[in-house]
């Protein structure tokens, strides 16, 4: 007998045919970036008046576009992208984490309301507050520096959030035994919590990761000098100006949004359940 | 359990003070530079409501306003009712159903910043391979965000490329937290499928629903980096967005009263929604 609940054959072809169409939709913009990357420069583009879908297969692949990059402003962007990431990471790690800990395994005043506090702090998009923290950060000197773009990002609502739903599924016991053997709190913290918390220690590295290597608004407001630009802004400025150097645009999009989805796609699973519930737990 | 006052305290300090320095503070800052202007020398002095006085009487804020809210009262329906449709599709288990799956949220791995680069390159007017496309079949090539008549669509359509998968993971959330034996019932009590769509699943997602209408809006208010790279706000001013508005106020303008008098108008339409949003996020039963 066949399930009940399985759909027509019929119905399987539309949801088939459908998914098809929308997936193509989504996919082709990528894969035709992808592929015109990897194509000689003279074929990267073919003008509308003569276009055929055969010219959108580069007719050899080749490297060459990626090659040049390195006499672009691209190595020097990625590598401001890199500290700045990097740096985020490693210091926004220790910091929510501690913050995770203790709204889980204390209790003190005022603790439901700081809470409410970090929560309302993630639910608020950073852009809102951009041209006011502008203004604050051209107050303290800071403008086209590391700094102005590492510290403003370092602790994080969601984070601190992510941290506090792990360590409050640990039994207080657990910190309990430690502390009648002796243990100081930043022990318990530093070598039984957080080597627990491993899968929420890559999620969050992660999700600081990505934070910075996709942050346009504000590194284009605080540091928009050459030499302190990320990858996101130096690509916006190279399509803005006159473009000739089409090879090197394509070849640098194509890799600073490879190098932001590999991360994605190896940790997706994790990432996804934990943005979820985050939003609807 | 043993420990000082002080201890919760030591272990919150850094994180609560970056927030309060670079979350918070932020707002005041908002608040209260929106009631001063810039001299000449540079220096800020109080300037009362002059600020809001000259937005309230000043055309280019009305249109910006007017444009940001039908970009709104557009994309944020148009993004749910796409990520429902996705979630639907890709809720029944079903062969090779999980690279569909990924494809669909892959956009959501990609910046805005780059998801705008990415179609400035797909759509141009000359060389772009869509206008190629539409040539052959015949439709002609269109101007897209280079025209004041197709700007604003071109950025929806950009922005739904980049959301739809991703709003569709709650979606999907909420579809796999509705208990399989309510449908069997249904089946059981005799429902045609477009019943039991339109009677079970519909009202079971409404928060769900609600939660993504909310958050996506929240967002799109603050819509900035396509606008930015794609068009400048034009072309004559068809898609100077608020946020974008409130930047050339400070750095094309060096108004910085203006930019912030518009940001502390966002951020109280943001506190509204996030208020809406923490009570969607509250369970229905200790809502009273």
């Amino acid at each position: 007998m066949t399930d009940p609940l399985a759909p027509s054959p019929l119905m399987a072809m539309l949801r088939y045919g459908l998914l098809s169409v929308l997936a193509f939709c989504v996919a082709a913009p990528l894969a035709w970036l992808c592929l015109a990357s990897l194509s000689p420069q003279s074929e990267i583009f073919q003008p509308v008046s003569d276009f055929s879908w055969s010219g959108l297969i580069p007719s050899r692949l080749t490297l060459e576009n990626y090659r040049a990059l390195m006499q672009t402003d691209f190595p020097m962007a990625a590598k401001n992208s890199a500290i700045v990431a990097l740096a985020t990471v490693v210091c926004g790690l220790v910091v929510n984490a501690m913050a995770g800990f203790a709204f889980a395994a204390f209790d003190f005043r005022g603790k439901t309301l700081l809470f409410v506090l970090v929560v309302a702090s993630f639910m608020m998009p950073f852009e809102a507050i951009v041209l006011p923290l502008y203004v604050m950060i051209r107050a303290f000197g800071w403008v086209n520096s590391y700094q102005a773009l590492i510290v403003p990002e370092i602790a994080n609502g969601m984070i601190i959030f992510l941290f506090r739903q792990f360590f409050a599924s640990i039994p207080k016991d657990y910190y309990e035994a430690a502390r009648i053997d002796g243990a100081s709190w930043g022990y318990i913290f530093l070598r039984i919590a957080l080597p627990l918390s491993w899968p929420t220690v890559a999620t969050a590295s992660l999700m600081l990761f990505l934070a910075q290597w996709d942050s346009f608004f504000w590194p284009v407001v605080a540091a928009s000098d050459p030499d302190y630009a990320v990858i996101q802004v130096a690509i916006a400025r190279n399509i803005n100006f006159e473009q000739t150097n089409w090879g090197g645009l394509f070849s640098s999009t194509n890799l600073a949004i490879v190098l932001g989805t590999i991360p994605f796609l190896l940790t997706q699973r994790l990432y996804v359940r934990s943005l979820v519930a985050g939003g609807i737990k | 359990m043993n420990y000082s006052r002080w201890t919760p305290f030591l272990f919150l300090a850094p994180a609560l003070a970056g927030l309060a320095v670079f979350r918070f503070a932020p707002i005041v800052v908002a608040g209260a530079g929106s009631f001063s202007g810039m001299t000449l020398t540079g220096a800020l002095e109080f300037a009362g409501l002059e600020n809001y006085r000259w937005l309230l009487t000043d055309p280019a804020f009305w249109d910006s306003l007017r444009i940001t809210l039908i970009f709104n009262l557009i994309i944020n329906p148009l993004q749910l009712a796409l990520a429902f449709l996705l979630a639907m599709l890709i809720f029944q288990p079903g062969r090779g159903i999980w690279v569909y799956r990924t494809l669909l949220v892959l956009p959501m791995a990609v910046s805005t910043g780059l998801s705008a680069v990415l179609f400035k390159l797909v759509l141009d007017p000359n060389l772009g391979p869509l206008n190629g496309i539409l040539e052959w079949a015949g439709i002609g090539a269109q101007p897209f965000y280079r025209a004041a008549e197709q700007a604003m669509g071109t950025l929806i359509g950009i922005a739904t490329w980049k959301g739809a998968g991703y709003w569709m993971l709650f979606l999907l959330a909420g579809l796999h937290a509705i208990p399989a034996s309510v449908q069997e019932a249904a089946m059981i009590d005799g429902a045609t499928p477009w019943q039991r769509f339109r009677l079970v699943t519909l009202p079971l997602m409404r928060r769900p629903m609600a939660f993504v209408l909310v958050a996506d809006t929240a967002i799109n208010f603050l819509f900035f980096a396509p606008v930015y790279i794609l068009t400048g706000g034009g072309p004559n001013g068809a898609t100077s967005v608020l946020m974008f508005e409130a930047y050339r106020s400070a750095f094309t303008f060096s108004d910085i009263g203006r930019a912030l008098a518009i940001s502390s108008f966002l951020l109280a339409i943001l506190a509204v929604i996030i208020v809406l949003e923490f009570r969607l996020m509250r369970s229905p039963e200790d809502r009273r």
